[in-house]
């Protein structure tokens, strides 16, 4: 009785979980669909699937280059924020520079605002200075973007590190750098992979500002959705499912594989339990 | 606690130091922060004031002219102006019903997992729940534009089967807002769960056993044992949530760009369109600044609660 008790409850959880997931895998099916099964007035749940759909997706060049695109920006502009962010909260974490709790107040305020409000001023000084379709202006908005979580996380995980760690190695004559990068950083492994996930989900899943200030050398993936959405026949929306869901198989994957940090990137490190 | 924030924090410096090494240490201190004050510099600092700037001109770039000093006019006319009003009030209903709904069933749902270390599958089950606030926002937009479409949208399918009649929801004005809160209840839904797991995870399973034995009523152990441990994740939890909720524009402007008429026009897509419909960089500045100074807020209100529950830690 107490098994089937906890059979009938676990899958309860396992129907919510399902439910929802359901749009998305609507979504999912409706890549498989040809555009006639897609529109049918009475929704085709069983049907003959095809592969066309992704097959020509992955061959148009527009989506590929701007899938490229999404990848290159994601990693590279997350890797420059983690870089900066680890120095800036190793140097809060460990000499508490006066100002430092002003600083990571402001750069949380910033990143609290609205995109579009971030974007109007930002839009005028990419125009200005001719930084619009510009790759690495892109990339350095991004890292921008994603320093403030990136700061907050490894400060966190910083501070649970004990400075004993710092001392004994400084004590015994190992360089500040050394101290840094082979002894302390290993430490806060979790809080870089954290804040690596939570901001790649971010980027990857940008489009405002790469929409109002980027270009055919720029756009990424969800602009090429949203512009691409409407083709000489109306809107595509079989490109808009398979777009979607070979954009989305990377950070599911992502997801399912490192689970337990998605709690920590989320909260940016406040909150650090696993799930 | 999960948080090990307030884990033992060394002594201070490494024993006496002289006046050189002292130099050394905050050259050093200050030299790791040269590259974020350089981002903020240029990435936040001089937007910053450029926009609090503007927000005093106006500057419309249709107009072809240049920006004329104006004062507080700007301010006068958004503080006076019915839209902006209506723009303001819509947010707070959105992010008020949208919060609450996400929380109930979020933490609702959050109870349910709890407990289910051994179920088949739970990683994968878990990552399935997660997918909504994981996608683009951009293609739950777009989609669900398709599944609510009133000719062949699979949503707008099945409400017609309950109701009799296929309507369409996101253009009629007494639906869409209703449709557009719901499309964000579902997103944000599984953020919730995660942080009430979370916070249901910081609970010592001694205490919870000590209940089980004493035979309390679960009412009295969620007040007397859960609450105490969990309140300061869940809290923290609302918020951001709320500072998320406050920011929505990318599905609304995909979905319905505000419409119909104004219906749905939240803060964020209301500053879209002043700056990027109307090309009004003054207005658009304006409201801008006062959405900075809310979100100043939020950002205080939030520090504040994770002071709170340090300072219980401590």
């Amino acid at each position: 009785m107490a098994t089937l008790r906890r059979q009938a409850y676990h899958a309860l959880l396992w129907l919510i979980a399902l439910v929802f997931f359901a749009p998305v895998f609507w979504i999912f099916l409706s890549s498989l669909k040809t555009t006639h099964q897609l529109l049918a007035l009475t929704p085709q749940i069983f049907f003959a699937p095809t592969t066309a759909n992704l097959v020509d997706v992955v061959n148009r060049p527009s989506f590929t280059q701007q899938f490229v695109h999404s990848l290159v920006m994601s990693v590279i502009a997350v890797t420059i924020a983690i870089v900066v962010a680890f120095l800036a909260a190793y140097s809060f974490s460990r000499f508490k520079p006066a100002g430092s709790d002003f600083l990571m107040f402001l750069l949380l305020s910033v990143r609290m605002v609205p995109a579009a409000a971030t974007i109007v001023p930002l839009y005028l000084m990419y125009s200005a200075f001719g930084w619009k379709d510009n790759m690495i202006g892109i990339i350095l908005f991004y890292a921008m973007f994603s320093i403030p979580f990136s700061l907050w996380i490894l400060k966190g995980f910083l501070d649970g590190v004990s400075q004993r760690f710092d001392e004994t190695a400084l004590m015994s004559g190992a360089g500040r750098l050394h101290i840094m990068f082979k002894i302390i950083l290993p430490q806060v492994r979790p809080g870089l992979i954290a804040a690596f996930i939570f901001n790649f989900i971010f980027v990857w899943n940008e489009y405002l500002f790469n929409y109002i200030v980027g270009g055919a050398n720029t756009n990424n993936v969800p602009v090429g959705i949203a512009t691409g959405m409407y083709s000489s026949g109306g809107v595509d929306w079989t490109f808009i499912a398979s777009a979607t869901t070979i954009y989305m198989v990377p950070i599911i994957v992502m997801v399912y594989f490192f689970q337990r940090y998605l709690l920590v990137g989320m909260t940016f490190g406040t909150v650090r339990g696993e799930v | 606690m999960v948080g090990d924030a307030s884990a033992p924090k060394g002594e201070e410096g490494v024993g006496p130091e002289s006046h050189k090494s002292y130099l050394q240490k905050h050259g050093y201190a200050w030299g790791l922060l040269v590259p974020i004050l350089l981002f903020f510099i240029v990435f936040n600092a001089i937007p910053l004031l450029w926009m609090i700037g503007l927000s005093f001109y106006r500057y419309v770039l249709t107009s072809g002219m240049a920006p004329v000093s104006v004062g507080l006019e700007n301010y006068k006319q958004l503080l006076t102006a019915n839209a902006m009003w209506g723009s303001f009030s819509r947010t707070l209903i959105f992010v008020l019903l949208t919060v609450i709904g996400a929380s109930l069933l979020g933490g609702l749902l959050g109870f349910l997992f709890w407990g289910s270390a051994k179920m088949p599958g739970r990683r994968l089950a878990l990552t399935l729940l997660f997918t909504p606030m994981l996608l683009t926002p951009v293609s739950v937009g777009a989609f669900y534009r398709l599944m609510l479409n009133p000719n062949f949208g699979v949503i707008t399918y099945f409400f017609g089967l309950m109701t009799g009649a296929r309507e369409d929801l996101l253009t009629s004005p007494g639906t869409a807002f209703l449709t557009v809160l719901l499309i964000d209840v579902w997103m944000w839904t599984p953020f919730m769960t995660l942080i009430t797991l979370a916070a249901l995870g910081s609970v010592p399973s001694a205490e919870l056993e000590a209940a089980k034995v004493d035979r309390l009523r679960w009412i009295t152990v969620l007040r007397r044992v859960i609450l105490p441990h969990a309140k300061f994740i869940l809290m923290l939890g609302v918020l951001l949530r709320t500072i998320d909720a406050f920011k929505t524009t990318d599905q609304v402007l995909l979905l319905t760009s505000g419409g119909p008429g104004s219906s749905t026009e939240l803060l964020g897509l209301r500053l879209y369109r002043l700056g990027f419909d109307s090309l009004d960089m003054g207005m658009a500045s304006t409201l801008a600044v006062i959405a900075l100074f809310v979100a100043i807020g939020f950002t205080t209100l939030y520090l504040y609660v994770l002071n709170l529950r340090k300072q219980e830690d401590a």
